[in-house]
């Protein structure tokens, strides 16, 4: 009687389907008291519209959340880190909820008003995950709020960081205003030229054309002044730097163009190029837009202190409970860690039994016994019972968090200037000297012409549209990519990508799925009884393993387990249907150590038979094998790995290059340099805390995450893990991005050449310069978009062909 | 063509009057969330409405 | 401080759903009126009220701003309240915008039928009804900014922008375009002449149907799409991006509906380039109001409201890009003066905003009602028997109107005109009657929607008032301590601007006008002289019985009409005409040369028959003008207000006016005695005759004055 139908009943609340018990109120079932809670609280309060906007928007709710677990936000010194604004009755602070992800959500957090009255008002941000609420601080507080989004399923994320960034993170508005008042007056300018451009000059009214050409004056100035000012600033820097940047050559021909142009109207002698001038600035301004997309949710530059918690159950002399923040912690304090939390700081073990999951820290993967006396390094999470620590270091001191002291993390944050720039440089020299030329040519023939021809060419000649191609073709690019789950912090990172010709893998968790393990059982045949008993034991505990073992069985109902006992770091036991089961390591079960080769066993008794062991092995991300392949014969790969050599023989086969393991974060780093050292452009990937050195150290830091929500520590490329199997796809992808810059750049010079032809014979029209504008331009915008889409198509067949695609 | 003048000056203010708006919105962050407006005003008012409401049939 | 306690109008939701049912019909039936008239002269009847003439300004007007005018308001009402968690600022606002506004369609309906017109296209309201509109539209303006300021919601969906640049604009060129001076209480004379006026005119022509029957109904498109659909618009970012780039472009594109004409050569370009430009916004916004639907394309299948909006999304799309296409040189060359022009507005007016009325209509009504429509088949059989209407009403009009060109256009191997124009007109007559049962067709589906919504409306029950409630907006603060200027603006943003806006407006026009205009109505060229006092209340009747309807007065320069009609339209030849009559339209042939073409007596039978002088004539036949004598006792008002207008008439000339005119009467009445006509020089005929004799001579005087030299 296992999988029988009815067993198969979804949570009204989060839609998961209902194992142990499964609740019904009029006609609804549940998987858990906690969605069952859920429902009530907004059944009472008439806010169900929640499960009618979508089909079973919650989150399960079977994880339990501690009483006071939020304690610590009645904190004085940390909530004035948290509200953003204050009054004398109001309060304005925001939430990260990561659990947001549909319209029932918004829905729901938008009432919360109704959930408790002194919330005065609540708003989402979904593409921020963020709910910003204003509540009234004499009623309610900080604290409550909080517990009321966690009760209805919805908990704030809360990091060490919270308090160190000032929440100042909006979008860059004087960029919008750029844009929006330069379309203004580039629009009204164009408009005001028509009387110049076709009655070409002899216009039936002087008057009308005076007032035109002082309008197109005055509309100019806020572009020349404000507008332009980024490319002038830019200029002047790199000129400071004794270097030219394209932004160089493009002041200039700004510069001259007003320059002219004033000239010319206010001695009345021509109509000037402004709406040239304005045109280029425009479209330059949009290109700049557009290139620097910015991810709502993601934050590339996190340190350790988003990972860490923001508090801390302290146990004062009395051995009573206290929540505090973590940021308060000091040595020689002593703390108490549940299961399931991290630990915040170096300390020694002082009561309980540990089992901390490294993971994410160190890479090793599975978890690690510790017992009483010994240090437990911060970053670790417990997965056994509630511990007891003595805070021995700082958290800012602790093994991990030095990492960040190292100079790899104090280094400027733009590792390489762009490669357009360096272009650049021989294009102003090219440009300088035809302008001499030109100069030279008219001294000897018609003096009179020079400073018409020499600014005339300056003019034309100017590079907005090789900046053009670089901005639209990097934008779109990190568009593409980030379809394919690849997100770049800039586009600098994609150029540098292009010139990398090394590749370093971290191990757990990057070419590793996180908990992702192959289990075979090796013993006598189970049948389904037997694995409806193991999985109702197994069923009970968190330990990884125990977790791992469930998700490898079929789906049946879980039953009740009679005195379950789980002994911390060995194993687990517990009565089901009145057969007697252990589960656990060799010492547990046979009361010896087994030294295994590569993965971990956990032996099963029933009844004091022992029918065999589950073995446990950590599996690769699918398709990893070919992926080496294909990248072995473009670039020298490498792994590094922090967990144990278990596994050192599969890895073999794998990787023909370097392999080394028990690497510590340290080492990692200093393996990167000295590759670099040797002149390589290296790739890292990692995923966790350890590799935070390495990342930032690389020339491009990729980490790999499979919930791009996650933490995720500095890097320059986020990326999805599924976006693993076609890692190559994608790295040849971002080659392609400097063919595209190289062939609109000679298009741009064409035009560039177009306009010099008129330049250098001192007769460039303004109407010329108005039409070869736009056309250049666009036609630039049109091409490297539309070139490098076209491109991307290898990669979505690419991706297309995979077996299972989660991509959009 | 003098009336040019009346129809750019009229036009010309229009624009900038919408320039002052377009400024305006962007300054009190009408754009900052630029997605969860088009789902919020899918949400239908909830509130129950009270039956012995006058049912003035048209 | 906890949720606030409110309630939606929905009253005056509903009256302006009514209104826009009930115009709704009345415009069509006007339309289907004037269309069979087309092909059935008998349909004039003879009378004056119901003359073509008078018939199309109350049809168009009829439609425009009754049909789609209150259709603005019903989801502008409906949605704003929405949109803004707040109920409309003042009841008593909406009360007087809604009666308000239901007053000028009537007023305009009479004072139409009764020939009372400024004979400017979109704008033939005189100017009591002028002042009339400008008041109820300040009110409207009043009650929306009223209710933005007092919001609950901080952000302004995108539809909100809409409508307030519908507001603003439409403020402003129906002020500019409305600037005339009266003569009396039912008569007045545009301030600007000839080419200036025809400039304001289709600067006004072209952004009133930017902005009053496209920026409002896309406003419409961004709240009630996505609610129908029940799905949030494809990228709102994009309708962000829409808004402002249409907004910065679309009020240049209006001189692009005088291609070819004596407007100066750059405004005309100007208005091609940024007609072309619009392309862009326009098929953003169609995009994104389809993409919308993405992946729900079977609920389009079942839900009729869908299906109205899609279609309507579509035609958008169509006429947007059809537009721009008429706006180049070479198409409008052909296109212009024909029935062309007649589909691509009918497209536009049937799709676009028809069907978006309808598919909002049977969205809302429902709604408001709390109930179920009363029919979804006979909806369907709306939407089918419509969409069928809409083809049969386009199809043949584009056909006519290339055919027509096209026979225009032809000449023989001899270089003679192939055609005479009465063949064209001729050719046409079975068009026309397509084109009415295609009007008859998408009239009978709108009769179809408001029986069926008049059950719905039976069975359910309305709620006048419905419960809403939100929290109020908390005080803004700012990081950045900029926080009372933030304060500042955040109170008094947008009626600042409107206010500031208006005044400088008004301000830079009355300052302006004068300047300007009396400087530039001097002649440029020397033989054009003003109009006879006789010439002018012909031309007054002109205007009145809407000839500009059907017959235009200006001469593009192709061989095809100089060979047609002689010399070319010059801007000089139109300092004096207040307003210009330079049509639109050429169901008859252009008039600007007629001058001296034919005897007077011709003209006199052609009025009183005009089949009896040009077999197969659709022009219905003016018995009223032998009967009505001419208005002498304006006479003076007239001339002075020319005077006042800068027309150069001799010191004093006002107190001569009426014996010149008896004199010219006199005159005329004798010449037509000679043919053996006898009629009174005192009526209304001889003064037409007298201004249709005069139309063009002015120039061929002085090529004669060449000649002679």
């Amino acid at each position: 009687m296992i999988k029988e139908p009815e067993s198969l009943l979804l949570c009204y609340h989060c839609g998961e389907p209902c194992d142990t018990e499964t609740i019904h109120i009029a006609e609804k079932n549940f998987c858990c008291q906690g969605c069952k809670t859920v429902y009530e609280i907004l059944n009472k309060v008439e806010l169900c519209d929640y499960y009618t906007l979508e089909k079973n928007p919650g989150l399960s709710q079977k994880t339990q959340i501690r009483a006071d677990k939020f304690a610590f936000l009645d904190d004085d010194i940390l909530q004035t880190k948290l509200i953003h604004y204050k009054d004398a009755t109001q309060s304005h602070v925001s939430f990260y909820l990561p659990q947001m992800h549909c319209s029932s959500c918004i829905w729901l957090l938008e009432h919360l008003g109704k959930l408790d009255e002194h919330i005065i008002r609540s708003q989402v941000n979904f593409l921020k995950k963020e709910v910003s609420v204003v509540f009234n601080h004499q009623d309610t507080s900080l604290r409550k709020v909080t517990e009321l989004l966690t009760t209805i399923g919805y908990e704030p994320h809360f990091s060490l960081n919270n308090l160190t960034d000032k929440k100042t993170k909006t979008y860059d508005k004087s960029r919008i205003y750029k844009i929006g008042i330069t379309g203004f007056c580039f629009g009204n300018i164009m408009l005001l030229s028509f009387p110049e451009y076709f009655s070409l000059g002899n216009m039936e009214e002087k008057g009308l054309q005076q007032l035109f050409s002082y309008l197109i004056l005055l509309l100019s100035l806020p572009v020349f002044f404000y507008g332009a000012s980024g490319f002038f600033i830019s200029a002047w820097k790199s000129l400071q730097q004794k270097t030219l940047n394209i932004d160089a050559p493009i002041a200039i021909a700004i510069l001259i163009t007003f320059g002219r142009s004033l000239y010319e109207i206010l001695s009345q002698t021509g109509a000037g190029y402004l709406d040239s001038m304005t045109g280029i600035v425009f479209f330059m301004l949009i290109g700049r837009f557009f290139q620097d997309k910015t991810y709502n949710t993601m934050a590339f530059n996190r340190d350790y202190t988003s990972y860490f918690p923001l508090g801390v159950t302290l146990l004062d002399e009395g051995g009573k409970e206290k929540q505090i923040p973590v940021s308060n912690l000091k040595t020689g304090q002593r703390i108490k860690v549940h299961s399931g939390e991290i630990i915040p700081a170096d300390c020694i073990l002082f009561l309980g039994k540990g089992t901390i999951d490294y993971s994410f820290v160190s890479g090793e993967a599975l978890p690690i016994e510790k017992h009483i006396g010994e240090i437990i390094y911060a970053g670790g999470k417990q997965t056994g019972g509630a511990l007891e620590l003595e805070v021995v270091k700082d958290v800012s001191q602790s093994y991990l968090t030095q990492l960040w002291n190292n100079d790899a993390f104090i280094k400027k944050e733009d590792k390489s200037e762009s490669y357009i720039h360096s272009v650049s440089k021989y294009f102003t020299f090219v440009l300088f000297s035809i302008a001499a030329a030109s100069a030279i040519y008219w001294y000897v023939n018609d003096a009179l012409r020079i400073w018409n021809a020499v600014t005339s060419v300056l003019i034309v000649a100017c590079p907005c549209a090789l900046l053009l191609s670089a901005t639209f073709t990097n934008g779109n690019m990190l568009r593409i990519l980030q379809k394919y789950g690849f997100y770049a912090r800039n586009a600098g990172v994609i150029e540098q990508i292009s010139e990398a010709d090394t590749i370093v893998f971290d191990k757990t968790g990057t070419i590793t799925q996180q908990g992702d393990s192959a289990i075979i059982f090796k013993g006598m045949p189970l049948d389904a009884e037997t694995i409806q008993l193991i999985r109702s034991l197994t069923g009970q505990s968190s330990h990884p393993l125990s977790k791992a073992i469930v998700q490898s069985l079929p789906f049946c109902k879980l039953l009740p387990v009679k005195n379950y006992e789980e002994v911390a770091g060995l194993g687990i036991k517990g009565i089901v249907l009145g057969q007697e089961i252990l589960m656990g390591s060799p010492e547990f079960i046979l009361g010896r150590k087994i030294s295994t080769d590569n993965g971990s066993r956990v032996y099963l008794k029933i009844n004091n038979q022992l029918p065999g062991y589950y073995s446990v092995q950590t599996n690769y991300r699918q398709g990893l094998p070919d992926l080496l392949k294909k990248l072995q014969q473009q670039y020298k790969i490498a792994l590094l790995s922090g967990d144990n050599d278990s596994e050192q023989l599969k890895l073999k086969e794998l990787f023909n290059s370097d392999l080394l393991f028990n690497q510590s974060p340290q080492d990692k780093l200093n393996y990167i340099k000295a590759l670099q050292s040797k002149g390589k452009k290296v790739i890292m990937t990692g995923d966790g805390l350890n590799d935070a050195g390495a990342l930032k150290q690389s020339n491009v830091g990729i980490a790999v995450t499979d919930n791009i929500n996650n933490f995720s520590p500095a890097c320059d490329v986020i990326m999805d893990g599924n976006g693993f199997s076609y890692f190559d796809a994608l790295l040849d992808y971002c080659k392609q991005n400097k063919l595209i810059i190289n062939i609109s750049f000679v298009i741009s010079i064409a035009y560039n050449l177009i306009g010099l032809y008129f330049a250098v014979q001192g007769q460039l029209k303004p109407v010329i310069a108005a039409i070869l504008m736009p056309i250049s331009s666009i036609s630039i915008v049109l091409f490297t978009t539309g070139m490098s889409s076209l491109l991307s198509f290898k990669l979505k067949h690419r991706v297309s062909k995979l077996p299972q695609n989660s991509k959009n | 063509m003098s009336v040019i003048f009346i129809l750019i000056s009229a036009s010309l203010l229009i624009a900038l009057g919408f320039l002052i708006a377009f400024i305006w919105s962007v300054k009190t962050n009408q754009y900052e969330d630029d997605y969860t407006p088009s789902v919020r005003i899918l949400f239908e008012n909830d509130v129950k409405q009270p039956e012995e409401e006058q049912h003035l049939k048209k | 401080m906890e949720l606030q306690k409110f309630q939606y109008d929905n009253k005056t939701v509903k009256w302006f759903a009514y209104a826009t049912m009930f115009w709704g019909i009345v415009g069509m039936l006007a339309g289907l009126l004037a269309a069979l008239q087309l092909c059935i002269p008998a349909l004039n009847m003879e009378l004056p009220y119901t003359t073509f003439g008078r018939v199309r300004p109350i049809h168009t007007n009829a439609v425009i701003f009754a049909f789609v005018g209150n259709g603005i308001f019903m989801g502008v009402y409906y949605s704003l309240q929405r949109l803004l968690k707040a109920r409309m600022f003042s009841d008593f606002l909406s009360k007087v915008h809604f009666f308000g506004w239901q007053l000028i369609i009537v007023l305009a309906a009479i004072s139409l039928a009764l020939g009372k017109t400024t004979g400017k296209e979109y704008a033939e309201l005189e100017w009591p009804i002028d002042i009339l509109i400008t008041i109820v539209w300040v009110v409207f303006g009043w009650n929306m900014f009223g209710t933005i300021i007092r919001r609950r919601e901080r952000h302004l969906y995108v539809a909100i922008w809409f409508y307030i640049a519908t507001f603003v604009t439409i403020a402003m060129l129906h002020i500019v375009n409305s600037i005339e001076i009266p003569v009396s209480f039912w008569k007045s004379y545009s301030w600007y002449a000839g080419v200036q006026d025809a400039l304001v005119q289709w600067w006004y022509g072209h952004n009133a149907v930017a902005f009053f029957l496209t920026t409002p109904y896309l406003g419409l498109m961004y709240y009630f799409l996505p609610k129908a659909a029940n799905r949030p618009v494809y990228s709102y970012r994009l309708s962000i991006i829409h808004f402002w780039s249409l907004i910065f472009i679309y009020i240049w594109a209006g001189p692009h509906h005088l291609l070819y004409t004596s407007v100066p050569d750059w405004a005309q370009s100007l208005g091609v380039v940024f007609s072309i430009m619009l392309i862009a916004p326009s098929w953003g916004g169609m995009i994104n109001g389809l993409l919308t639907l993405r992946g729900a394309w079977d609920k389009v299948r079942e839900d009729v409201v869908l299906k109205f909006l899609v279609v309507a999304v579509t035609a958008y799309g169509m006429a947007t890009f059809e537009g721009p296409m008429l706006s180049l040189k070479s198409v409008s060359a052909i296109a212009h003066y024909t029935d062309w022009i007649v589909a691509h507005v009918h497209v536009g007016a049937l799709g676009w905003n028809g069907f978006m009325t309808f598919g909002i209509l049977y969205w809302l009504i429902p709604k408001l009602f709390r109930v179920d429509l009363y029919s979804k088949k006979l909806a369907n059989m709306h939407f089918w028997i419509g969409t069928l209407g809409i083809v049969l009403y386009a199809v043949p009009m584009y056909w006519s109107g290339i055919m027509q060109s096209l026979m225009w256009k032809e000449f023989t191997p001899e270089g003679q005109l192939k055609w005479q124009f009465m063949d064209t007109v001729t050719k046409m007559i079975p068009f026309y009657a397509t084109r009415a049962i295609g009007g008859t067709l998408y009239l009978t589906g709108a009769l179809f929607m408001v029986y069926n919504l008049i059950k719905t409306i039976k069975i359910g029950s309305f709620l006048a008032n419905e419960n809403a409630e939100a929290p109020a907006l908390e005080k803004v603060y700012s990081t950045h301590g900029k926080e009372h200027w933030h304060r500042w603006i955040e109170r008094k943003p947008v009626q600042m601007m409107i206010v500031s806006l208006v005044v400088v407006a008004i301000g830079g026009i009355i300052e302006f006008v004068p300047t300007f205009l009396v400087k530039s109505n001097i002649p440029t060229i020397a033989s054009v002289k003003p109009y006879t006092p006789l010439e002018l209340h012909g031309r007054d009747i002109y205007v009145r019985e809407g000839c500009y309807t059907c017959h235009s007065q200006m001469i593009r320069p192709f061989r095809s009409e100089t060979a047609r009609y002689g010399e070319y339209s010059k801007a000089g030849e139109f300092v004096y005409d207040h307003p210009f009559q330079w049509g639109s339209k050429r169901t008859g042939p252009d008039l600007a040369r007629l001058g001296g073409k034919y005897p007077d007596s011709w003209h006199y039978n052609h009025m009183l028959d005009p089949t009896s002088m040009s077999p197969g004539s659709i022009m219905p036949s003016y018995p009223w003008l032998f009967d009505d004598q001419i208005d002498v006792s304006s006479t003076v008002a007239k001339i002075k207000a020319m005077k006042r207008l800068g027309v150069p008439y001799p010191e004093n000339y006002e107190n001569i006016a009426a014996a010149d005119m008896e004199k010219q009467a006199k005159l005329i009445a004798a010449n037509l005695n000679k043919d053996g006509i006898s009629i009174l020089p005192d009526r209304e005929v001889v003064a037409l005759i007298a201004y249709l004799q005069r139309l063009g001579t002015d120039i061929k005087n002085e090529t004669k004055k060449d000649t002679l030299k």
